[in-house]
């Protein structure tokens, strides 16, 4: 990957707000891998490259229901990092190394999620005077502790994928025969469509929202063989 | 009253990062005292910082949804609560405000809206089809959120009233089926369009793959989720691609 500074310096802005979008501020689904993979690859020039790893990761994310404090993997900054990744590569290899490298910076992004709870939870619980007190300043000094960490995290997330994505091709691209690129590119899209089944299943239910989703997934075969019939 | 409008003008931007300060030993509560604190500036000099205290102790529930604790805690305590019953008020609320907001936005708003979007992108819609997702649920968002806080002020202590609003019930239950219908529509289409790039053989096999996937996925869904499967399916490939030249 050989980008100019300046796409770099935005890809890792973009990565950021993308990051403390999921959880801190403000929630409003420029986290979603569709969304951050448009804009990182309009940022790139390459948008049909973005909105594809965009549905990828996306899919990847019908397997987490974000419900109380459960631990989950961070698909945002993976996206951008994946997206960076697949335009320096063409075709399916690019998809397939993207993709692996949006799947680690995944993996190392819930994990970071999982530390800075933890060291939140340090912070809030050595300033439990100042807070039961009432100090509204104090409050407010914690919870904005809190945002800064969690944006200096995001920016390390995309920084380090970005890092994958830059040593992705000298180290697995030029060691990938032609069907070792196709076989990581079939891996990781199946494992795509494959998690997003059994999420959306899971968030169905076995209840009557079943026939619903039946129904759908009869409506969405009729338009794939539309559309074939027409080509 | 302008005085107010302002406070809940400034409370409602600070829910907006109700979460920023996440963390296992009070969950969401500081972020609820920030959102709170400036509904709580008229009160009395005895009464404020108590309030403030009472504002950021343990609180969980949907982001969105916090706004009905914020501006029932705050009311409750303009009318002269006791602590206790500030605090009943607040673990009273936690359960059902994370159950509705699950399931109004976690598991309804936001994975039909996701879904149309995928389908729409897989048909050709582009970039037009993310840009109108983030302004639909966005409108659905910043009302759901402005709503709850004005809710939240309006009933105060008797605030699960609110809860029942058939709006808020009714969008709950359609919200449900239409998800499922979203989903279901997208997933063959969005399969469709991620398969183009390949060749015949190797859709084939990528089918087949899917649906072993699919398969291991809904049998040992307990034990793995999917980033640790595409990562162990995706070590495989490179294992094979590299003993198989």
């Amino acid at each position: 990957m050989n980008l100019p500074v300046e796409v770099l310096i935005a890809l890792l802005v973009w990565g950021t707000l993308v990051g403390v979008d999921l959880v801190s501020l403000p929630q409003m689904m420029i986290a979603r891998p569709i969304v951050a993979g448009a804009v990182a690859g309009a940022i790139l020039g390459d948008i049909p490259t973005g909105l594809r790893l965009g549905v990828v990761f996306e899919l990847m994310q019908y397997d987490i229901l974000p419900v109380g404090a459960v631990r989950y993997p961070e698909y945002g900054p993976a996206t951008v990092a994946a997206v960076a990744t697949a335009h320096s590569s063409a075709g399916v290899l690019g998809l397939g190394l993207g993709a692996l490298v949006g799947l680690v910076t995944g993996l190392a992004g819930g994990l970071t999620i999982n530390v800075l709870r933890r060291v939140n939870s340090r912070v809030v619980h050595n300033a439990a005077a100042a807070l039961e007190s009432g100090n509204p300043r104090a409050l407010l000094r914690v919870h904005a502790g809190g945002l800064l960490r969690d944006a200096a995290r995001a920016a390390l997330v995309t920084a380090f994928g970005l890092l994958l994505a830059w040593l992705a091709r000298p180290l697995l691209a030029g060691a990938l025969t032609v069907r070792g690129a196709l076989l990581l590119a079939v891996a990781t899209v199946a494992a795509a469509i494959a998690a997003g089944s059994a999420g959306t299943l899971r968030l169905v239910g076995k209840g009557p929202n079943l026939v619903w989703f039946a129904a759908g997934l009869g409506g969405g075969l009729l338009v794939v063989a539309g559309v074939a019939w027409l080509r | 009253m302008a005085s107010m409008k302002v406070s809940l003008a400034r409370a409602l931007l600070r829910l907006f990062a109700v979460q920023g300060s996440y963390n296992y030993e009070r969950l969401l509560g500081v972020g609820v005292g920030v959102a709170e604190e400036p509904l709580l500036r008229d009160l009395a000099d005895g009464k404020y910082r108590p309030a403030v205290a009472r504002g950021a102790h343990f609180f969980n529930a949907h982001p969105y949804l916090i706004g009905l604790a914020v501006g029932a805690a705050a009311r409750a305590e303009h009318d002269g609560a006791s602590p206790d019953q500030v605090e009943r008020l607040r673990e009273a609320l936690c359960g059902p405000l994370g159950s509705v907001g699950d399931r109004l936005v976690w598991a309804g708003w936001l994975p039909f809206l996701s879904a149309l979007t995928l389908a729409a992108v897989a048909l050709g819609g582009g970039w037009i089809a993310v840009v109108s997702f983030l302004i639909v649920y966005n409108i659905g968002h910043v009302a759901l959120r402005w709503w709850a806080l004005k809710a939240g002020w309006t009933h105060g202590a008797r605030v699960s009233v609110a809860l029942h609003h058939p709006v808020l019930l009714k969008a709950t239950a359609t919200l449900g089926p239409a998800m499922a219908l979203a989903v279901g529509f997208a997933l063959p289409i969005t399969a469709q369009y991620l398969a183009a790039p390949f060749g015949s053989w190797t859709r084939l096999a990528l089918a087949l793959a899917a649906v072993v996937a699919f398969l291991m996925l809904r049998v040992f869904g307990d034990r793995l989720n999917g980033l640790r499967f595409a990562l162990g399916l995706s070590a495989l490939a490179l294992i094979a691609g590299w003993i198989w030249p």
